[in-house]
């Protein structure tokens, strides 16, 4: 256990000097993006995993799978908006940039639209407060039931409320794990070669023809955690996703991944 | 263990040294955001590492503690960025 662990923990950290290398040497700021959102993430994650495995400790493989899921939410967030800034802010020249000409990017916050109230969240809510705390007083129950009421309450839907489908959902985790591993490696080709002679940033655009808001979410997480690219802009009706490639070779290659990729976002949040 | 956690550790920090020069090089202010943010998230390993040696949960919880500070952090200043030229 522990020669694993140890194992993990390296990579976990030779992932995480990969990125800060790439973020010293990559050109340009959603370039460094790349290197930084994809690789620290993974790494930080592996770390902390390595470190319960070494230590044989179920509550530490625990808070890891915790930041794993924190993280690879987060993540395309933070991705999103700074790659939107850094958009909106840079002064680099593109070969090919489908936003260029469009109106400046607008926050587009819709009202929200109703109150969401779920008995069965607020319930999974106290059952993950109790279970971090590992303590099944009263006291810690009624603790989970104020906080996760005040979630509850100030949660408010703008899209309809879709079935998951747990089969479709593990296809596509594990679609999603097989793409990390790669983009992961990629950035570390890209790290390790010149880099600055066959530089080609593009920003590229990709018409959605997913079904729901959500599983166009979904693909637009998963853009910024596939090879070379990295989701910018969600917009539009129909809805357009942007994204930015490292190496433009044209969006038709491009385009068929990602219908690959809503084809299984979609089968997400479809009925069995 | 000993040996494996101090070589990460010296690691991530040398890593971290890198990031640090990419935040005072710049040359935006997007480059300092996303070097700070991964400087974050290189102490969060760092400190969540010193759990492989202690075996206490502390270190990997204050290892998420970071990590999400610095996507707050980095959210906040990213907004700020895009709407500080609008009037």
């Amino acid at each position: 256990m522990m020669v694993i662990g140890s194992i993990v923990l390296l990579m976990g950290v030779a992932l995480s000097a990969l990125s800060a290398f790439g973020v010293w040497r990559f050109p340009t700021a959603i370039a460094r993006m790349h290197a930084a959102t994809k690789s620290a993430s993974l790494g930080l994650a592996l770390v902390v995993l390595g470190s319960g495995l070494a230590a044989s400790s179920p509550g530490i493989i625990g808070i890891a799978a915790l930041t794993t899921a924190l993280l690879f939410l987060t993540a395309p967030i933070s991705g999103h908006l700074l790659g939107r800034a850094a958009y909106l802010t840079g002064s680099t020249d593109y070969r090919f940039d489908a936003l260029a000409g469009s109106q400046p990017i607008a926050l587009r916050l819709e009202s929200p639209s109703r109150a969401d109230f779920s008995l069965l969240r607020w319930t999974g809510l106290i059952a993950i407060w109790v279970l971090l705390w590992r303590d099944f007083s009263v006291g810690s129950i009624l603790g989970g039931a104020a906080v996760g009421f005040i979630i509850e309450l100030s949660r408010r839907s703008t899209a309809n409320p879709v079935p998951v489908n747990i089969p479709a959902l593990a296809r596509f985790s594990l679609f999603y794990l097989v793409a990390l591993v790669r983009s992961n490696a990629r950035v570390a080709w890209e790290v390790a070669t010149p880099f600055q002679d066959d530089i080609d940033e593009a920003i590229v655009a990709i018409p959605l023809s997913v079904a729901s808001p959500q599983a166009a979410l979904l693909v637009a997480n998963a853009v910024t955690f596939t090879p070379g690219t990295l989701a910018i802009e969600l917009a539009g009706d129909p809805l357009t996703l942007y994204a930015h490639v490292l190496h433009f070779e044209g969006e038709a290659e491009l385009r068929s991944e990602i219908s690959r990729l809503e084809k299984l976002a979609d089968a997400v949040f479809t009925r069995s | 263990m000993d040996t494996v956690v101090t070589v990460a550790q010296i690691a991530l920090g040398l890593s971290a040294l890198l990031a640090i020069a990419r935040a005072i090089r710049g040359p935006e202010i997007v480059d300092r955001i996303v070097a700070v943010d991964l400087v974050l998230l290189l102490l969060a390993a760092g400190v969540g590492s010193e759990a492989a040696i202690s075996g206490s949960e502390l270190y990997s919880a204050i290892a998420i503690v970071v990590a999400l500070i610095a996507f707050v952090g980095t959210v906040l200043v990213a907004r700020f960025v895009e709407w500080r030229d609008v009037p």
